[in-house]
């Protein structure tokens, strides 16, 4: 019903797109899947009307359409949830869902009407939040789906998904396949994109791979690929040569604790030591606690009770003296806490160490720190420029810059916080490599990742949140993914 | 909006040498626009009025720009970083009347300027950490200091002029006259506009205003002083408010509580129509002065056109809308889709 073909985008003289379409038929759900800025948010940007093409034409239902807009587009019951969230932060769940006033008599909105519409589709979606919150205080997981439910409330017949599982624990993600896949029963036609090749085969019927701005398959019936296939597909033949692994030792030595830390509603006298060349995951359902672990060794969240103690004994008591004492955060949030979106990827990848840290000197020389952003570029293999402003680049390549900048500033405790967040296949076992390096070089790793495989692949031992509080702790073999989802469950009635 | 640098993509793509003077463009595209917009509006008034283009008449709209301007020149940094400061029109009036009762009451003038200065930077300071520390907009405590302000330089003066200054005491004679025919406050106009370009682009500190205005939180999770800057950027704007009062005194030669009723909304209209956002993230000294010049030109070109004179607020405001909607317009022709993603 929706057919796209031969869309040409340029920016500058870089083609985004060339040569690129797709179509969708009603009651399929079409997977999309491409390497990092392949120029899959720009295909359906333009499908949406957000992005104007240089060329090639849209057709829905056999006529050829033209959008200026994006309302024209989901006038025509297009319906599209960006990589990156649009919500309002300052407006509650509900205004949030009904952006263009919602229900309601005489130009008055009725509260009534729109909790009752919402509530079947937030109860679909299993998003349990009340709909007067303000939506600056969801999660990251949260606000995902709570753009779904917007986009699901404007009944629409074709359904883009971008990226909808990125920032998703696994529970949430596997009710939304679900959810998609009942939509597309129902007669929608969804278009869906992600990195994670398992979950495409999982809940598409068909798949297209994009490459360098073009469909190199279109369509394909997801009995005849495999997740090696795909990976081919996208790649081309230069698949990267796997680096050998370096050996790693858990130096003793400088290491950071927590001792007796307790944060009002978020942890309890959690105690736990990580050593340098360490790297250690932290694990729990949402709220669970482990990521205010994340926010004490940040200097984010002030423990009212113990104490945290980084390597050469500083306590942090404000994100600034957390980076002083070499704590790195990389976070998922690209938008929010990692990136100055309209600044370039140079001004970007060289903050923390220039401004943040001052180690500069006093006025440092642009050449050097574009230099150094270019080293930075080549070794994570950003698709970018130095001068490129952030906001242009693609979504993997953006969460590629937030490692950057980090890298930049030398660290010697990393947090990290779902650092792979829309990175493709090929680049996140990359970026793990990188991580894994810097433990060989005695850096101390925490990570917590709604993914449970980048933990199982990165990490040497996972410490297991429940209600604020440690509860397991699996190390080495006995990490799996069913293990983790066990004991991250483990004492609830029903896994939730 | 991001700044309007459309070095395209993938010229550098994988990260190839970067060719290209992208400071001198970005330069030339951000501040070229206003100039340009004075350089024609100037030659335009003065093809029907040649005496506007005299230097005397020049050289006095320079000077009426003088006062607002440095206070334009310094509230592109709260701009920048995404505040705001209302408090400087109200600064103003109250270091002349404080500087005015110094010098009436016998401290020595140069004493009395270090003595405005001093305090314009500590009470803008006072603004930058009540908005800190009692976590409230700036725009709010700037609203209710400027009244404070306005209200103590009044009662100081007990709402009259102060006049009875030593005339010819040399602060008054040096600063309030003229060097090489120009007077000593254009000068300093100049120095000033440079040294806070140079502050503004070319130090960390003008690095981190430009940071915090483009993303607060990441900037606070990067390690950023935010409280110390925001303290200090507000200082910067108080200062600036003082040093215009220095000038103003003594040229003046008079202390009055109620000059500068609304200069900081003309302070701001010339630093967004010389490219300074309300959204922070960027700005541009040297626009600043230059929107101010161009307010001013229309203020007195209007004089030429013999507009009678009440209809000057009117026609500024005209040119406030005409100019800034120009800007926007220029830098959506020249990047169409600026959001990506
Ligand atoms: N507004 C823009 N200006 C300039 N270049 C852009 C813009 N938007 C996208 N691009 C470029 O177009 C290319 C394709 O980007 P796109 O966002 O479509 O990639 P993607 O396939 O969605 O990648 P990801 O998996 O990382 O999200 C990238 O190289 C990107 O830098
Ligand atoms: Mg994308």
């Amino acid at each position: 019903m929706l057919a796209a073909s031969g869309l040409v985008k340029h920016y500058g003289g870089v083609a985004a797109l060339d040569a690129a379409g797709i179509t969708v038929e009603r009651g399929e759900v079409h997977a999309l899947v491409g390497e990092n800025g392949a120029g899959k948010s720009t295909l359906v940007k333009i499908i949406s009307g957000t992005v104007r093409p240089d060329g090639g034409t849209i057709e829905l239902d056999g006529r050829t359409v033209q959008f200026a807009n994006a309302r024209q587009a989901a006038d025509h019951g297009i319906a599209i949830v960006s990589q990156e969230l649009m919500t309002f932060g300052d407006l509650t769940v509900l205004e949030n869902l009904f952006p263009f006033g919602g229900p309601g008599r005489l130009g008055l909105v009725s509260t009534r009407a729109m909790e009752r519409l919402a509530a079947p589709v937030l109860a679909e979606l299993g998003l349990r939040v009340s709909p007067h919150a303000r939506v600056e205080t969801l999660s990251l997981a949260d606000q995902q789906l709570l753009e779904i439910c917007r986009a699901l409330l404007q009944d629409p017949r074709v359904l883009i998904l971008d990226e909808p599982t990125s920032a998703l624990p696994r529970e949430a993600a596997d009710r939304l396949t679900e959810t998609t896949r009942r939509l597309a029963r129902r007669g929608l036609a969804v278009l869906y994109i992600s990195h994670f090749l398992e979950e495409v085969l999982r809940v598409a019927q068909r798949v297209s791979v994009l490459r360098d701005g073009r469909t190199v398959l279109a369509g394909e019936e997801i009995s005849a690929v495999s997740v090696d296939s795909l990976v081919t597909a996208m790649l081309g033949d230069t698949g990267p040569a796997p680096a050998a692994r370096r050996e790693r030792a858990v130096l003793g030595g400088s290491s950071l604790s927590l001792t007796g830390v307790g944060v009002p509603g978020r942890l309890r006298e959690v105690s736990l030591t990580a050593a340098g060349g360490e790297i250690v995951g932290l694990a729990g359902l949402q709220g669970a606690g482990h990521l205010a672990v994340l926010d004490a060794v940040c200097g984010r969240a002030r423990p009212a009770a113990g104490s945290v103690r980084l390597p050469g004994g500083t306590v942090p008591r404000s994100p600034r003296q957390a980076v002083a004492a070499g704590v790195a955060y990389v976070s998922g949030d690209r938008k929010g806490r990692g990136l100055m979106l309209d600044q370039s990827l140079w001004e970007n990848a060289t903050a923390v160490r220039r401004l943040g840290l001052g180690r500069d000197g006093f006025v440092p020389s642009r050449r050097r720190l574009v230099q150094r952003t270019e080293r930075l570029v080549h070794r994570l293999r950003i698709r970018g420029g130095p001068y490129d402003i952030a906001a242009r680049l693609s979504g993997g390549n953006q969460q590629k810059a937030v490692l950057a900048k980090w890298l930049d500033a030398d660290p010697a405790v990393i947090a990290l916080d779902d650092p792979t967040r829309g990175v493709d296949v090929g680049a996140r076992t990359e970026m793990h490599e990188i991580v894994r390096d810097l433990a060989c070089d005695g850096k101390i790793i925490l990570i917590a990742s709604t993914d449970l495989t980048e933990l199982v692949d990165v990490c040497d031992r996972v410490l297991v949140f429940q209600r604020g509080r440690i509860t397991d702790e699996i190390v080495g073999e006995a990490l799996s993914e069913q293990a983790l989802s066990l004991a991250m469950n483990a004492g609830f009635a029903a896994p939730s | 909006m991001p700044p309007a640098v459309t070095d395209s993509a993938g010229e550098y793509r994988g990260g190839a040498e970067a060719p290209g003077r992208p400071l001198y463009r970005r330069f030339a595209r951000d501040e070229v626009g206003v100039i340009a917009v004075l350089v024609v509006f100037v030659a335009g008034v003065g093809f029907f009025h040649p005496e506007f283009l005299h230097s005397g008449n020049l050289l006095s709209i320079t000077h009426n720009t003088v006062y607002v301007g440095l206070m334009a020149c310094g509230i592109v940094f709260p701009l920048a970083m995404r505040e705001v400061d209302l408090s400087v029109g109200g600064m103003y009036a109250m270091c002349m009347v404080v500087g005015a009762v110094l010098i009436r009451d016998g401290l020595g003038t140069w004493v009395a300027l270090i003595a405005m200065l001093a305090l314009s930077a500590l009470l803008g300071a006072v603004n930058g950490a009540v908005t800190t520390y009692m976590r409230l907009p700036s725009f709010i405590v700037t609203l209710a200091t400027a009244m404070l302000f306005r209200g103590a330089g009044l009662a100081l003066a007990d709402g009259k002029q102060i006049t009875d200054l030593p005339q010819s005491d040399s602060f008054f004679t040096v600063l309030g006259g003229n060097v090489a025919g120009v007077p000593t406050a254009v000068w300093v106009f100049v120095i000033m506009v440079a040294a806070l370009t140079v502050l503004f682009t070319r130090t960390r500190f003008g690095a981190r205003v430009r940071a915090i205005g483009s993303n607060r939180e990441a900037a606070e999770f990067s390690g950023l002083p935010v409280a110390w800057t925001r303290i200090a950027a507000l200082s910067l704007s108080g200062l600036m408010a003082g040093v215009a009062a220095v000038f103003s005194l003594a040229f003046f030669m008079a202390g009055d509580p109620t000059v500068g009723q609304g200069y900081e909304l003309t302070a701001i209209a010339g630093a967004i129509i010389g490219g300074t956002p309300l959204a922070g993230g960027r700005g541009s000294v040297v626009g600043a002065a230059v929107g101010c010049l161009i307010l001013s030109a229309v203020a007195s070109a209007l004089a030429f056109f013999q507009v009678p004179i009440n209809w000057t607020t009117f026609a500024t405001g005209g040119v406030i809308l005409v100019a800034v909607a120009a800007d926007t317009l220029l830098r959506r022709i020249r990047d169409p889709r600026p959001a990506g993603g």
